[in-house]
């Protein structure tokens, strides 16, 4: 390994971070634009042209603000909390491919499954290991919310933090259930091969239609979003765990959330809808090599593929912000009542389908269309089965009490 | 992707075990779906059930020898009388829940499943080969343990009694975990047979032996802590007199069969070679146990507790056995032995059982005052199970005794056969003092006891089983020795 | 690269022992669990050393992303946090910490320093398969270790039910916390039935007993 591919990776981290706090600063914006475009209102438009400084402005007011550790405080938990909480966030991109712009100079390289002369700069790293690795990042994650709950010696921020941890628990199991159906499918455990086998239109919601939705639940819950931020419930915890945290500590609290939401939909599109692929693709990229010659034709392939996997992010991240402004939040017991009961359960099923199918019938596209069939069905069972308890099933009428013996 | 292939499994050397485990899992679903709490008793005829099925598959075992699964599970004659004495453990414990349960309003469908597992576990400890599989049969019974022992969770001391058994039993996993690897890293294999060939091929000074001992004197640890060897021995009392009556007669006899099965076939099919290291540590433990199992027993006046010490005493005789397993009656004595105290020990917690009242303990030794004149035929089978635990002549326990001791004699042991016979002397005396106060003093208290049929059966069975074994031994004997035959250094 | 690798190890394994000391000498149980986290971290820092990514991922989800939580979850529900007047060290600490070290250095380092492993030859180089890739560990479980995942199976499964045999309270002997309303009209009942008892007094245990029931 020469200094130069190091100072690449260097590079590329330092771009890759830098490129996520960006969009985690957009991300704000954009979903206080579409939160009030859907509440019909107009949102943040005065910083700059049309609200586009708006995130700036932001970080300047929340940089200049006091900083006050509580009394009674952990001191140094208290400030390790809000590290714990961004440094997963940010490590977690080192698996996801954007694109693939081979430095190798040959775009079909990308294509390749065994990944010989392949140079992708645009994924930091493809481990083997991919998936598991972000299962272990997001399974890290929880310590920043309990630690910041515990460290801050304050009753709201410590119901926050252990409410926090149970929640990730419980889910942190679908999603993996999820997930792992995901890797059953393709057989392998790096994310640039999973990305390549959905080559052709195939992509991942069909074999894993039930897996998808799966993970969307348990992917929202495990990055605390509406419906599932009982964590934050503000009428309950008047703010959380992070109640005692102000400036620039409360930043990063926010901004590990906002950076987790967009790594959870770009892995959603990793997994679920083809990552970097787009119909027409490969055409693209044979017809520009034929033009210009190969360096151009992997250039153009690169930008077109992080185009298009940009494209799906942000289609995500507005199904996200949409779900936000629709669904109220749940009540603590039925969030841990889905979770254990509902989607574990259909999460272990799903594996179950996988394993079978997959066996008894190799052809992929017909396994893949089956396997979609069963996890429509499934779905369509689960929602009749999930009767929404009412209010009235959880008290006794008046007129129906009777003496205890 | 290519094809996995599995290799090819003779499931039938496994069939006892392969039928309590499934057994077990099937009544979990059983029970939760389709039995009504308050009928949980057909639960346990149930399992009772399955226990017996599992010793009917075991009868066409009988005489074959082999492995499978790679070489990691062996039947063998030994493995099969074992899995068959430990199945009649396991009925008979069942038989002596159904009543106490619900009595003591504890009364859970799950507790029947988990005896099963526990079972299993056992099952598994007689029949692996393999260190691995071995810990895996320690763990599963164990953990089933240490649920069983908190079954009565309301009640602190079954409380108390479940957390000082997890906590000792977690540290004597780790020291089996940390021996597995240092034997590993010694041999570079976990099968029995391999690190005994690699133990074989070189000298005992040889300096790359020094870490398979110790690693093997970590795995000692553990099977001494779960057999109640001496030192390790501290749990025992305050764990049995916590837990649930028939909870803490499956363990006294449960655990010590299967830990020092496991041990004989560590013993003498991975460390042959190395007796000259492990045969001393093992005769001074021994030695120590069973002074002090029987030592601490006479300064008992609750008879549970009693019953505790002299476990500890009994390990001492079993492992006496153990010691000598590699002539041929050495394990004719261990599985003989582990019969008779099953049965005698099964039956002497029955007869406590009878005494108990809801979250009452009449366990003092006041509360057998004048047992006799109020239930005469109570008093005279705790007579019995005395006896035969002190080893006084008709009974089975003194059969079982002498041909302990004489194994270790004969197998090169005299001292410790005489301490064995000292020590048995001052056993005889805390196990008459039971009998002198049913037969010869005033009843004092009113602990009607309570007779049900679960109860009479066990005691009944136990009481039969003890006298006849003691008067006519011979068919056991034969049982005994043939089993033993395929063992043997 | 060899120097590198041993340097690397050195810090690391150093790591591990002062994260690994501080975890029993720490007076607050959490900064205790924190430096049982950094201590798995280390260890999985270790396996990676030892290219075995699979493995130091898997105690990195496990241990810190499972066990850990798991166990700062149990003590954030515990009461006393901060044992200050609990004394850590038995006064013979010192015999101790004097037997353990000369058994290790008489006993354990020569013999690991001079033990003559049975290790199977290393791969040639540019194997594509790594030590313990997930693919090979599969493969293991359903061949050679086929016994063992089974009964590892079977033995989950028991602690599973065993949990929830702890756990769980059958439904009919959970006491309900009542309502207002509920606690209401059970007084009036209980007015009804036996009008002579004053109606305080009948109160009384009607609120504690939701509140028992509530506290369990």
């Amino acid at each position: 390994m020469d200094w130069l591919t190091i100072l690449i990776i260097v590079i590329q981290c330092f771009v890759i971070t830098l490129a996520v706090t960006t969009a985690f600063a957009y991300l704000t914006l954009f979903e206080r634009r579409i939160l009030a475009r859907l509440q019909n209102r107009v949102g943040p438009n005065r910083a700059g042209p049309a609200g586009l400084l708006q995130p700036a402005a932001d970080a300047v007011k929340l940089f200049f603000k006091e900083d006050i550790v509580p009394a009674m405080a952990d001191k140094p938990v208290y400030l390790l909390a809000p590290a714990v909480a961004v440094i997963p966030a940010l490590i977690i991109w080192a698996v996801i491919p954007f694109g693939c712009l081979n430095l190798n100079w040959d775009y079909q390289a990308c294509y390749d499954p065994a990944r010989t002369n392949l140079w992708n700069i645009l994924q930091i790293t493809d481990l083997n290991i991919g998936v598991l690795y972000v299962l272990a990042v997001t399974s890290i994650g929880v310590y920043g919310i309990t630690l910041a709950g515990w460290a801050s010696n304050n009753k709201y921020s410590m119901l926050g933090g252990i409410r926090s941890s149970a929640q990730l628990i419980s889910y942190e199991l679908a999603l993996g259930c999820a997930v792992l159906s995901v890797v059953m499918t393709y057989g392998t455990l790096s994310t640039h091969e999973i990305v390549t086998q959905q080559q052709g239109g195939l992509w991942g919601i069909i074999p894993q239609l039930l897996g998808f939705v799966l993970y969307m639940i348990a992917a929202t819950a495990e990055v605390v979003r509406a419906p599932f931020d009982l964590v934050e419930a503000e009428q309950e915890l008047t703010g959380g765990y992070n109640t005692e945290y102000g400036s620039m500590k409360f930043a990063l609290f926010f901004m590990a959330e906002y950076i987790k939401l967009i790594a959870v939909s770009a892995l959603a599109v990793t997994f679920f809808f083809g990552g970097w692929h787009f119909p027409g693709l490969d055409i693209l990229g044979r017809e520009v090599t034929a033009l210009a010659g190969p360096v151009a034709g992997s250039i153009v392939f690169g930008i077109v593929s992080l185009g298009a996997f940009l494209l799906k992010v942000v289609v995500f991240l507005f199904i996200s912000v949409w779900v936000r402004a629709s669904w109220p939040r749940l009540r603590y017991d039925r969030l841990m009542d889905l979770g254990w009961k509902w989607l574990l359960p259909v999460g272990l099923l799903n594996l179950v389908y996988t394993t079978v199918v997959i066996i008894l019938i190799p052809d992929r596209v017909v396994h893949s269309w089956v396997l979609f069939g069963l996890g429509a069905i499934t779905i369509a069972i689960a929602i009749g089965f999930n009767r929404t308890p009412k209010p009235i099933d959880n008290v006794t009428l008046v007129k129906d009490i009777q003496l205890p013996n | 992707m290519d094809a996995l292939t599995i290799p090819p499994v003779d499931l039938g050397l496994i069939a006892p075990l392969l039928v309590v485990v499934t057994w077990a899992t099937g009544l979990l679903l059983v029970d939760t779906f389709f039995i009504p709490v308050g009928r949980k008793k057909l639960t346990g005829y149930l399992a009772i059930a399955g226990l017996v099925v599992a010793g009917l598959v075991g009868l066409p075992l009988w005489g074959v020898s082999g492995s499978t699964f790679g070489g990691m599970v062996r039947l063998d004659p030994f493995a099969l009388t074992l899995t068959w004495v430990f199945l009649l453990i396991g009925i008979l414990s069942i038989t002596m829940s159904l009543d106490y349960l619900p009595r003591q309003d504890i009364e859970q469908g799950e507790y029947y499943p988990l005896i099963m597992f526990a079972v299993s576990g056992m099952i598994l400890l007689a029949q692996g080969a393999d260190l691995i599989v071995l810990f895996l049969g320690i763990e599963t019974l164990s953990i089933t343990l240490y649920i069983l022992t908190g079954f009565a969770y309301p009640r602190l001391t079954s409380e108390e009694a479940a957390m000082k058994y997890l906590v000792l039993g977690a540290f004597a996993a780790g020291f089996f975990v940390y021996g597995i690897a240092l034997i590993f890293g010694a041999t570079g294999s976990t099968r029995l047979s391999e690190i005994g060939a690699y133990a074989a091929d070189r000298d005992l000074g040889d300096t790359n032996l020094t870490l398979l001992l110790g690693g093997a004197a970590m795995v000692l640890i553990a099977f001494s802590f779960k057999a109640a060897l001496a030192p390790f021995h501290m749990w025992i009392p305050d764990v049995y007199q916590g837990s649930p009556t028939p909870v803490a007669a499956f363990m006294s006899v449960g655990t010590k069969g299967g830990a020092l099965a496991a041990l004989v076939r560590l013993l003498f099919e991975a460390l042959p070679t190395l007796n000259a290291y492990w045969l001393p540590v093992l005769a001074g433990l021994t030695a120590l146990t069973m002074v002090v199992g029987n030592l601490g027993a006479i300064a008992q006046m609750d008879v549970k507790r009693m019953l505790a010490y002299s476990s500890i005493g009994h390990a001492g005789y079993v492992m006496l056995g153990v010691m000598v397993a590699g002539e041929q009656r050495g394990p004719e004595a261990f599985i003989f032995y582990i019969l008779v105290y099953a049965l005698s020990n099964l039956g002497a917690f029955a007869v406590l059982i009878a005494l108990e009242h809801q979250g009452e303990e009449a366990w003092q030794l006041d509360d057998f005052a004048g047992l006799y004149q109020r239930q005469p035929l109570l008093a005279v089978a705790m007579a019995i199970f005395m006896f035969s635990l002190a080893g006084v002549p008709p009974t089975a326990g003194f059969m079982a005794k002498f041909y302990a001791l004489t194994a270790a004699w004969e197998g090169g042991l005299p001292w410790l056969a005489l301490v064995g016979v000292l020590t048995s002397a001052i056993a005889a005396f805390f196990y008459l003092r039971v009998i002198i106060r049913m037969f010869m003093t005033e009843p004092e208290g009113e602990p009607a006891p309570e007779l049900n049929r679960g109860l009479t059966i066990d005691i009944v069975v136990a009481a039969a089983g003890t006298i006849i074994i003691g008067l006519i031994p011979a068919p056991i004997f034969a049982l005994v020795e043939r089993s033993a035959v395929a063992l043997g250094g | 690269m060899e120097v590198v690798v041993q340097i690397t190890f050195g810090v690391i394994a150093v790591f591990i022992l002062v994260a690994a000391a501080m975890v029993v000498s720490v007076r607050n149980v959490i900064h205790a669990a924190l430096w049982l986290i950094a201590c798995f971290f280390g260890v999985g820092a270790l396996y990676m050393l030892l290219e075995a990514e699979f493995l130091a991922v898997v105690q990195v989800l496990i241990y810190v992303g499972a066990v850990s939580v798991l166990i700062l979850f149990a003590i954030m529900l515990t009461r006393q946090i901060t044992g200050e007047g609990v004394r850590q060290l038995t006064n013979r600490w010192p015999v101790v910490l004097a037997i353990a070290t000369l058994l290790f250095a008489t006993v354990l380092a020569p013999t690991l320093i001079n033990q003559q492993w049975n290790v199977p030859p290393a791969p040639p180089l540019g194997t594509p398969e790594p030590i313990a890739g997930p693919a090979e560990l599969g493969r293991g479980f359903v061949n050679e270790f086929l016994i063992q995942f089974q009964v590892v199976g079977v033995l989950l499964t028991v602690a599973l039910i065993g949990a929830i045999v702890i756990a769980y309270e059958e439904r009919a002997r959970r006491r309900k916390v009542l309502t207002l309303a509920e606690e209401l009209e059970l007084k009036r009942l209980r007015e009804q039935t036996s009008p002579t008892v004053p109606a305080p007094v009948e109160a009384e245990p009607v609120v504690q007993e939701s509140r028992s029931a509530s506290e369990r």
